[in-house]
C-alpha cells in the first residue's frame, strides 16, 4: 500500500451553533481517482475548503507526502500542489479564459516585466491543447460553456503542478459527451500520478471512475474502501445510514381534499419541468432530491419569487396567477426559506419585528402598528412556536440557529396559510430544535394546512411525509409512499441520470451558445460603436456646418477641450476599475492646483511645481482610500466629504481670491502647441497609453480587474484588496495632480471654482467610454473616447446654438444611456449563461 | 440594540448641548434667540430633505440628485408664475409635482432596471440641473408677492420684544414629527428598515421591495418640490444654480444622526440632532468670525468622524452580542 500523498486526519469544524466535521478524515493516494460522497450537509464542501486552505480546521492534521501542514491560506494550498476546481468555474467572468487559468499562477512577461499576451495565450491553447481540445482562449470567461471552463480550469491546474486536484461536481453542467471526454482527461492524470478527489452525487460515476471511495454522513467518515467493493446498494446504505431509527413518529391524520394542485410546471431558467402533483388539506407532502434537481426553485416558483414560464398552479381548485410573494401570501401560501441567514432573518432587529414581519399590514390601522397587537402576537408566535429567549426586543443575532429557525417559522404560521411550503426547515439545527419543528410541522397539518416539506434528508422526509416527490435533475422521478417503498427506493431514484437524450442535449446546447457569443460581440463592439458614434456625429456637423465645424481651429479646439477631462477620467477609471469612487477629485484639482500655482508664483521651477502637484494629489487621494478601508465605511461617503473638505482648505490657501498672473515657464506646461497641437493633447495621448499599458500589459492592472470582478475570488488566489485600492487611488490622484497643473497653465489662472463638477466630468467619460460600474472591465481607450465624445457634444450644441445651459441636460442623460446600456447588455449576457 | 441607538441619540444631543453651551460662553450675541431663529430658517430645505434621505439610507440607498430637483423645482415654479403668470398656488403645485415625477424617474431606473442609487443619482443631478438651466437660462426669477415670502421668512407668532415664531421653522419641526411616527410607528418605516436590513429575506418575507424603493425615491422628489417652496421664498428668488451641495449637507445631517450607510436603521430624530448640530455649528463660527471656509471644511470633518464611529459602533455593538 503506497503512503498517501493528501490525508485530512481527525478534522473537527464548527460554525456557530452547527458541527459542520466531527472528527472527518479523507485518504488519498497519488495516481488514484477517490470519490467522496454524501448527502448534502454531510461535510464535503467544508473538507475541501479546509483542504485548499480557506479557513482552517478547528482541530485535526493535515498532511503533504505525510508531513503536517498548516496551510496560511489558499495561495499556500496552491503552492503546496492542491488545486479546487470548483462546479460553477467562472472566477473572473470578465477577464479572458486564458487569465482566469494563468492569473494565479502569474502571466507570462517578457524582459521589461510587461505581459506577453502571445505568450500567454500560445500556453493557454497549448495547456488545453494536451488536454486535446482547442478552443479560444481569448474569449471572456463568461462567454463559455460551463464545460469548456472546466477544462480550462482543470489544463491550469495541471500545468501548474498540482499534485491533489479536488474536482466539486464536476458533471453536474456537462453533457454526457463531455462527460466522457472529461472522463478519459481525468483518468489520464492518473495515470501520470495526479491524486483526484472526485466529488459528486451522481454514485454511477462515481462507481464507474473512481478506484477508491469515502462517504460522509453528518459530519464524519463513514465508510472507506476501494470503489469495488461497493455496489450502488451499499453506497447509498452508507450515505443515508442503515441504522437511522425513525425519531418521529407522525400520527396519521384524517386528509381532506385536494388543496394544491401543480400541473406541468416549469420555470423560465430551466432549472426544473413539468411537475405535477397534488397536496391535500392536513397532507404532509415530501419533496426530496439532491441539490440541483430543482426542489428549492420549484418552492419559489409557487411563491412567486421566480417566473413561471408553463404550467398551472390551482389552490381548492382556482387557478392561481403567482407572480409576487405578495400575491403568493394573499393566495394562502407561506414558504419558509431554505438559506435562513441570506433569505430568512433581519440579524440586527429585534425577534418581535422578525416573527411579525409577514403578518404586520394586517395587525395595521391606517399603516399604524398597534404595538400591544404586535407584542401579543409576538408573545404568541414565541410561545406557539418554543423559541428561547429572554426578551422578544433582543436581536436576532443573539438567538441561535434553531431558535431563529422557530422565529422564521412561527413568522409563516402567524400568516395562517392554506399552504405552507417548507425548504430544509431543520438545516443546521440541533437535535432538540428539530424535534420541535418536527412537532411544529405535524401540527400545522393536523391544523388542516396543506404542508410541502423539502429535505435533503431522507429519514426526515420519509418519517413526516405522507407521499414524497422525488426529483432529479429538473424532473419529477416519481411519488413515493413511505409505506410502501423504502428509503433506499427514494434514495436511488434521487440519484441524476442523463435527463435529456444526447441530440436535445446537443441542441440546448448550441442555443446557448450562439446567444452567448451575440452578447460576447456586443461587448467587444462596444468601443468601436463608441468611437463609430463619435465619428458619426463629427461627420453630421461637418455636413450642417461645414464652415464652422470642419476646420483645423475648431477640431483642434474640441480636443484641446477632451484633452483634461480625458486625463482625469483615465484615474476614475482606474478607481471604479478596482470596485471603488472617488467624487472628490474636481475639488481636489482645485485645491491641487491652488497649491502647485502658488508656489509657482513664489518662483518654484515649474517642475518642482509639477511633481508638488502630483505628491499632493497622491497624498490626498491615498488619505480617502485609507479612510475608507479603514474605518470600512462607502468611498463615496469618504469622498463626499473631501469635496467640501479640500474645497474649504483650498480658500485658506488661496485667502478666497482667484490665483492670477502665473509666471509664463509655468503656464509653458500646459499652453502652447507641440507640432501644431495644443500640448495637453499630447499629455492626453501619454497618460492614456501609459494606462493602456498599465491596464493591459502589466500585472498589478489585470490583479485591478480581478479584484473589481470579484473581491471574494480575488482573495481566494491571494490578492490583496488594500494594496490594489490604495493603488488605484494612487494613481488617480496622480493624475488629478497633472490635470490641475495643466489646467492652470491653459487657462491662466485658479479660481475658486476651479474643478467643480470635473467628478462629473470624469466619472462621465469613464462610463460613456465602456467602464462597468459596478468593477471590474474599463478601457483606457474608452475613457478618451468618452471625453471626446462629451466635447464633441458640448461644440455641437454651441455651434448649433442651443444654449450652453443644457450642457448638464446631455452629459447627464448620456451617463444614464451608458449605464442602462451597460446594464441591459449585461443581463442579456448573463440571463444567457444561466 | 436599541439601548445603543438611544444612547446614540442622548450622546448626539448632549454634543448638540455642548456645542450650543460652548458658542453661547463665548461668542458675543450667539445665545440671542431671536437670531438664531432668524438663521434656523436657512436650515428648513435641507431639514425637509434630511427625512426622505433617513428613509433612503436607511434602505442602504443615497439621492444625491435632491439639489438639483429643488432647483428644478424652484426653476419650473418661477417661471411659471413669473412668465406664464399662473396663479401662485398651481404654479406652486406644478412645481412640487415636478419633483415628483423627478423623484419617481429615480425611483423607476433604480428599482425597475437595478442600476444602483448612487450610479442613478450621480447622472440624475446632472441631468435635472441641466433642465433647470436650460429652461431658465440661468435667470434669477424674482418677483413673488410678500404673501408668498412670508412661507419661508414669516412669522406665525408675534411676541411683545420682537420675539417670533417662523412658520417654516413650525412646519419643518410638524414635517419631522409626521416622518419620525411614519419611521417608527407604521409598517412602511418598519419595511423601509427591513429592506435595509437584509433586501433578500425582505423579499422573501413578501415584502414588496421594488415597489417601496419606487415610493421612497418619488416622495423624495415630492419634498424637494416642497423644500423648493421654503427655498425659493427665504431667498425671494428661484435659481438654476442654487442648491449646490445641498445633497452633501442632506447626506452629513442623515449620516452624522447616525443613520446607518449599510442600511437597517433610521433614526429621525438623530437627523433632526445632526441638522441643528451642523446649524449651530456653521452660525456659531461664522458670529465668531471663523472664516466661511473653516465651516466647510469642520462640516466635511464631522461627517467623516461620524461616518466612522457608526460603524464602529455598530461593529462593537454586534461584537459583543
Amino acid at each position: 500500500m503506497t503512503q498517501p500523498i493528501f490525508e485530512l486526519e481527525n478534522i473537527y469544524k464548527r460554525f456557530g451553533a452547527v458541527e459542520a466535521l466531527r472528527g472527518a478524515h479523507l485518504r488519498v493516494r497519488p495516481g488514484e481517482i477517490h470519490g467522496l460522497v454524501g448527502e448534502n450537509g454531510a461535510g464535503k464542501s467544508t473538507m475541501i475548503r479546509i483542504a485548499s486552505g480557506v479557513f482552517p480546521p478547528d482541530a485535526g492534521i493535515l498532511r503533504i507526502s505525510g508531513k503536517p501542514i498548516a496551510l496560511t491560506g489558499p495561495v499556500h494550498a496552491t503552492a503546496c500542489g492542491i488545486a479546487v476546481v470548483h462546479q460553477e468555474a467562472d472566477l473572473f467572468p470578465q477577464l479572458s479564459v486564458a487569465e482566469n487559468m494563468l492569473l494565479r499562477r502569474g502571466l507570462i512577461r517578457n524582459r521589461y516585466r510587461l505581459i506577453d499576451w502571445r505568450s500567454t495565450y500560445a500556453e493557454a491553447e497549448r495547456e488545453i491543447g494536451t488536454f486535446g481540445e482547442s478552443f479560444d482562449v481569448r474569449a471572456s470567461a463568461a462567454g463559455l460553456s460551463v464545460a469548456r471552463r472546466m477544462m480550462a480550469e482543470i489544463a491550469a491546474a495541471v500545468a501548474q503542478r498540482t499534485k491533489v486536484l479536488f474536482l466539486d461536481e464536476p458533471t453536474s453542467a456537462l453533457t454526457s459527451h463531455e462527460i466522457e471526454s472529461l472522463f478519459t482527461h481525468i483518468r489520464r492524470l492518473r495515470e501520470e500520478g495526479t491524486a483526484i478527489v472526485y466529488v459528486s452525487h451522481r454514485l454511477e460515476e462515481v462507481l464507474e471512475l473512481c478506484d477508491r471511495i469515502t462517504v460522509m454522513r453528518d459530519g464524519e467518515t463513514v465508510s472507506e474502501d476501494s470503489a469495488a467493493a461497493f455496489t450502488m446498494d451499499s453506497l447509498v446504505a452508507a450515505m443515508i445510514g442503515r441504522d437511522s431509527a425513525r425519531p418521529f413518529e407522525k400520527p396519521s391524520l384524517a386528509k381532506g381534499g385536494v388543496r394544491l394542485r401543480v400541473e406541468h410546471l416549469g420555470d423560465v431558467a430551466g432549472a426544473f419541468r413539468d411537475v405535477t402533483f397534488d397536496v391535500r388539506a392536513g397532507e404532509i407532502f415530501g419533496i426530496y432530491g439532491f441539490v440541483g434537481a430543482g426542489r428549492s426553485e420549484l418552492a419559489q416558483t409557487l411563491f412567486g419569487l421566480r417566473r413561471a414560464a408553463q404550467g398551472e398552479v390551482l389552490i381548492d381548485g382556482v387557478t392561481v396567477r403567482v407572480r409576487s410573494p405578495q400575491d403568493a401570501v394573499a393566495a394562502g401560501m407561506a414558504y419558509l426559506p431554505e438559506d435562513r441567514l441570506v433569505q430568512g432573518i433581519f440579524p440586527t432587529h429585534p425577534l418581535r419585528s422578525n416573527a411579525t414581519v409577514s403578518v404586520l399590514k394586517r395587525l395595521c390601522t391606517a399603516t399604524w402598528i398597534h404595538h400591544a397587537r404586535e407584542s401579543a402576537l409576538a408573545a404568541r408566535i414565541i410561545a406557539d412556536t418554543g423559541v428561547k429567549a429572554d426578551s422578544m426586543e433582543q436581536p436576532m443575532t443573539t438567538l441561535s440557529g434553531g431558535n431563529q429557525q422557530k422565529v422564521v417559522f412561527g413568522r409563516w404560521r402567524a400568516v395562517d396559510p392554506k399552504i405552507l411550503i417548507l425548504d430544509e426547515p431543520t438545516r443546521g439545527v440541533d437535535v432538540s430544535a428539530k424535534a420541535e419543528l418536527h412537532r411544529l410541522i405535524t401540527e400545522s397539518a393536523a391544523r388542516g394546512v396543506a404542508v410541502v416539506l423539502i429535505s435533503s434528508e431522507l429519514p426526515e422526509v420519509a418519517a413526516l411525509s405522507d407521499r414524497v416527490l422525488v426529483m432529479a435533475e429538473g424532473k419529477a422521478v416519481g411519488i413515493f409512499k413511505p409505506g410502501e417503498h423504502t428509503e433506499h427506493d427514494m434514495a436511488q431514484a434521487a440519484v441524476p441520470k442523463s435527463p435529456l437524450s444526447l441530440a436535445e442535449q446537443e441542441r440546448e446546447k448550441k442555443q446557448r451558445e450562439r446567444k452567448r457569443s451575440r452578447a460576447a460581440v456586443l461587448m467587444r463592439a462596444r468601443e468601436l460603436g463608441l468611437l463609430g458614434f463619435t465619428l458619426s456625429l463629427a461627420l453630421v456637423m461637418a455636413f450642417l456646418k461645414p464652415a464652422e465645424f470642419a476646420n483645423t481651429r475648431n477640431l483642434l479646439d474640441v480636443l484641446a477641450n477632451a484633452a483634461l477631462p480625458a486625463i482625469m477620467a483615465q484615474g476614475a477609471m482606474l478607481v471604479i476599475c478596482a470596485g471603488g469612487i472617488d467624487i472628490s477629485v474636481g475639488s481636489m484639482m482645485g485645491l491641487v492646483g491652488a497649491i502647485a500655482a502658488l508656489a509657482a508664483k513664489a518662483g518654484v521651477p515649474p517642475i518642482v511645481c509639477l511633481s508638488l502637484a502630483i505628491a499632493t494629489g497622491t497624498a490626498l487621494s491615498l488619505a480617502n482610500a485609507g479612510t475608507a478601508l479603514l474605518a470600512r465605511i462607502h468611498p463615496i461617503i469618504v469622498t463626499l466629504a473631501g469635496i467640501s473638505i479640500y474645497r474649504g482648505v483650498m480658500r485658506i490657501v488661496t485667502a478666497g481670491k482667484e490665483v492670477l498672473q502665473l509666471p509664463d515657464a509655468y503656464r509653458a506646461l500646459g499652453l502652447g502647441n507641440f507640432l501644431g497641437v495644443p500640448k495637453i493633447c499630447w499629455y492626453a495621448a501619454g497618460v492614456t497609453l501609459a494606462i493602456h499599458i498599465f491596464m493591459r500589459y502589466t500585472l498589478s492592472g489585470r490583479r485591478v480587474l480581478a479584484l473589481g470582478n470579484s473581491a471574494r475570488a480575488a482573495q481566494l488566489i491571494g490578492l490583496s484588496k488594500i494594496r490594489l485600492t490604495m493603488l488605484t487611488f494612487g494613481m488617480s490622484g496622480a493624475l488629478v495632480g497633472l490635470t490641475a497643473v495643466l489646467h492652470a497653465g491653459f487657462y491662466g489662472n485658479v479660481q475658486a471654482n476651479t474643478g467643480e463638477g470635473w467628478e462629473l466630468r470624469a466619472i462621465a467619460a469613464a462610463v460613456i467610454g465602456g467602464t462597468n460600474i459596478l468593477g471590474g472591465r474599463g478601457s483606457a481607450v474608452g475613457a478618451l473616447l468618452g471625453a471626446c465624445l462629451t466635447a464633441l457634444l458640448y461644440n455641437a450644441l454651441i455651434l448649433m446654438r442651443i444654449s450652453s445651459y443644457w450642457q448638464n441636460f446631455f452629459i447627464g442623460g448620456l451617463i444614464l444611456l451608458a449605464v442602462v446600456a451597460d446594464k441591459l447588455l449585461h443581463e442579456n449576457l448573463t440571463e444567457k449563461s444561466s | 440594540m436599541k439601548r445603543l441607538l438611544a444612547s446614540r441619540e442622548a450622546i448626539l444631543f448632549l454634543l448638540l448641548l455642548v456645542v450650543y453651551l460652548g458658542f453661547a460662553a463665548t461668542v458675543d450675541g450667539f445665545s440671542d434667540w431671536n437670531n438664531l431663529l432668524r438663521r434656523a430658517r436657512y436650515w428648513v430645505p435641507a431639514g425637509l430633505l434630511a427625512l426622505p434621505m433617513t428613509f433612503i439610507m436607511a434602505t442602504a440607498g443615497i439621492d444625491l440628485s435632491v439639489g438639483s430637483i429643488l432647483a428644478l423645482s424652484g426653476v419650473v415654479f418661477g417661471m411659471l408664475f413669473n412668465d406664464v403668470h399662473l396663479p401662485i398656488w398651481l404654479a406652486g403645485a406644478v412645481g412640487v409635482l415636478v419633483g415628483g415625477v423627478c423623484g419617481m424617474a429615480n425611483g423607476l431606473v433604480i428599482s425597475r432596471l437595478g442600476v444602483p442609487p448612487l450610479v442613478t443619482t450621480l447622472a440624475t443631478m446632472a441631468l435635472f440641473r441641466g433642465i433647470a438651466m436650460g429652461l431658465s437660462k440661468a435667470r434669477a426669477l424674482a418677483d413673488f408677492p410678500s404673501d408668498f415670502l412670508w412661507i419661508g421668512q414669516g412669522s406665525l407668532l408675534k411676541f411683545s420684544g420682537g420675539k417670533d415664531v417662523p412658520f417654516s421653522i413650525v412646519f419643518l419641526l410638524v414635517a419631522f414629527i409626521f416622518a419620525g411616527i411614519i419611521l417608527r410607528k407604521t409598517w412602511m418605516g418598519r419595511f423601509t428598515e427591513c429592506i435595509g436590513e437584509n433586501p433578500i429575506a425582505a423579499r422573501f418575507a413578501a415584502i414588496g421591495v421594488s415597489r417601496m424603493y419606487l415610493a421612497l425615491y418619488t416622495v423624495c422628489g415630492i419634498m424637494c418640490g416642497i423644500a423648493a417652496l421654503f427655498h425659493t421664498a427665504l431667498y425671494a428668488t428661484a435659481k438654476a444654480d442654487t442648491a449646490r451641495g445641498l445633497e452633501l449637507e442632506v447626506v452629513a445631517c442623515v449620516v452624522i444622526g447616525g443613520t446607518r450607510i449599510s442600511g437597517g436603521q433610521g433614526s429621525i430624530v438623530g437627523s433632526l440632532l445632526g441638522l441643528f448640530l451642523i446649524g449651530i455649528l456653521r452660525h456659531g463660527l461664522l458670529l465668531a468670525d471663523v472664516r466661511a471656509q473653516y465651516v466647510i471644511i469642520a462640516v466635511g470633518v464631522l461627517l467623516v468622524i461620524t461616518a466612522i464611529l457608526n460603524e464602529w459602533m455598530t461593529s462593537r455593538g454586534r461584537a459583543k452580542l
